[in-house]
């Protein structure tokens, strides 16, 4: 859960901090009980950024701050309660989904700042928005009672939004890959 | 940033950290094993009733519960216009109960003593070269870099403001990224030098 390297501690607390600091933005309530936030943005530069192990270790860590009793979820929620939540899945589903970014960015060529983007892009969809979909869809139909067919359409609801921060993460994406060429996006520099 | 702990004294602050985890892991598992209305509703009153017994901590947490209730509506009312009124019972009983559960817990343990129950848990993750006693250590940055975040964005709206006249808002998102980038890199560099590791 956490790093074996000193020099790992700060990227993956700041990336947390990210978190935090996107669940400050205020959420939209939906029907179904899971809220949109701007915090799967948070999920999607992380597995980018830090790459599949650093970026997992960053959720595991922001999670644990919310599951001690840190109100650092969207609205100011926190605490072992929101783990029971219809969102949980979505909660649970971010570690996997910044593993799942970070590999996919890694797999991708990154060797200029508009093929990184790019990369960001197809990573983050495949991360942050499949994967953590998908596991949100679990959290529905175990803990809202909801049937297959209704969870997936309910989560369709947040695609659109979802796209838009992938579409947001690539742009970051290629402003850091301009501002600090030798950032090691997925594990790896750009040149 | 202030933790959702209560301060004020109730009865189940006495209780040790480590037993209430397990009675919510324990309950978290039997509440899934079954579906039947009667005995979630009965487990949902339980856990009301030991929520409404905190007192002042339980007030103190009131924003929360009823956030929890208008999401427990909003699902059995979802149910109940799918034509499944039972099951949106069952389910919001279930999500009441778990959910009541875990905010009694958060107002009356303090996250320090949950985080030594954590790493306790995780010590044996030790033997695989995993750090499970930094845990402290990370969220104090992680709390650290929260608080920078606020003060770098601030300061870059501010000249934002200056120059253009109006707030920055998603423009300022890529400065920051990199500024708090280049920040993280020397706290880095500065904890490889302290830690040696």
């Amino acid at each position: 859960m956490l790093p074996p390297s000193s020099r790992s501690l700060a990227p993956v607390a700041l990336f947390a901090a990210l978190l935090a600091v996107f669940g400050l933005i205020p959420k939209i309530d939906l029907p179904l009980g899971v809220p949109i936030t701007l915090q799967t943005l948070g999920v999607m530069l992380a597995g980018c950024m830090l790459g599949p192990k650093r970026g997992l270790q960053s959720l595991l860590l922001f999670l644990a701050a919310v599951a001690v009793g840190l109100p650092l979820l969207s609205g100011g929620r926190g605490g072992l309660g929101v783990f029971f939540a219809p969102s949980s899945g979505y909660l649970l589903g971010w570690p996997l989904g910044a593993l799942v970014t970070g590999l996919v960015m890694a797999a991708l060529p990154g060797g200029t700042p508009r093929r990184a983007a790019a990369s960001a892009l197809v990573a983050s969809a495949a991360g942050g928005l499949l994967v953590v979909h998908v596991c949100g869809v679990i959290g529905l139909v175990r803990i809202a009672g909801l049937s297959w067919s209704q969870a997936v359409t309910g989560t369709l609801v947040f695609v659109p939004g979802d796209l838009v921060k992938c579409a947001v993460c690539a742009l970051v994406v290629h402003a850091v890959a301009r501002g600090l060429p030798d950032w090691q996006f997925g594990g790896r520099a750009t040149q | 940033m202030q933790s959702l702990y209560c301060e004020k004294s109730t009865w189940l602050h006495a209780w040790p950290a480590g037993l209430k985890l397990l009675i919510l892991a324990a309950a978290g598992s039997c509440l899934f094993l079954t579906d039947r209305p009667a005995v979630l509703l009965a487990a949902a009153a339980f856990s009301a009733g030991g929520f409404a017994s905190l007192g002042q901590a339980a007030a103190s947490a009131r924003r929360l519960a009823l956030q929890l209730l208008v999401v427990a509506s909003l699902v059995a009312g979802f149910h109940a216009f799918m034509g499944q009124a039972m099951l949106g019972l069952a389910s919001a009983a279930r999500l009441v109960a778990m959910a009541l559960l875990g905010v009694s817990l958060t107002l009356t343990t303090r996250h320090t003593e949950l985080l030594a129950v954590f790493e306790q848990v995780l010590s044996p993750l030790s033997r695989a070269g995993v750090r499970v006693d930094r845990l402290s250590l990370q969220l104090a940055l992680m709390m650290r870099f929260t608080e920078h975040f606020f003060l770098q964005w601030k300061r870059l709206d501010d000249a934002h403001r200056v120059r253009v006249g109006r707030p920055g808002g998603w423009r300022l998102l890529a400065p920051l990224t990199i500024q708090m980038l280049v920040a993280a890199r020397r706290v880095a560099d500065t904890l490889h030098v302290r830690l040696r590791d």
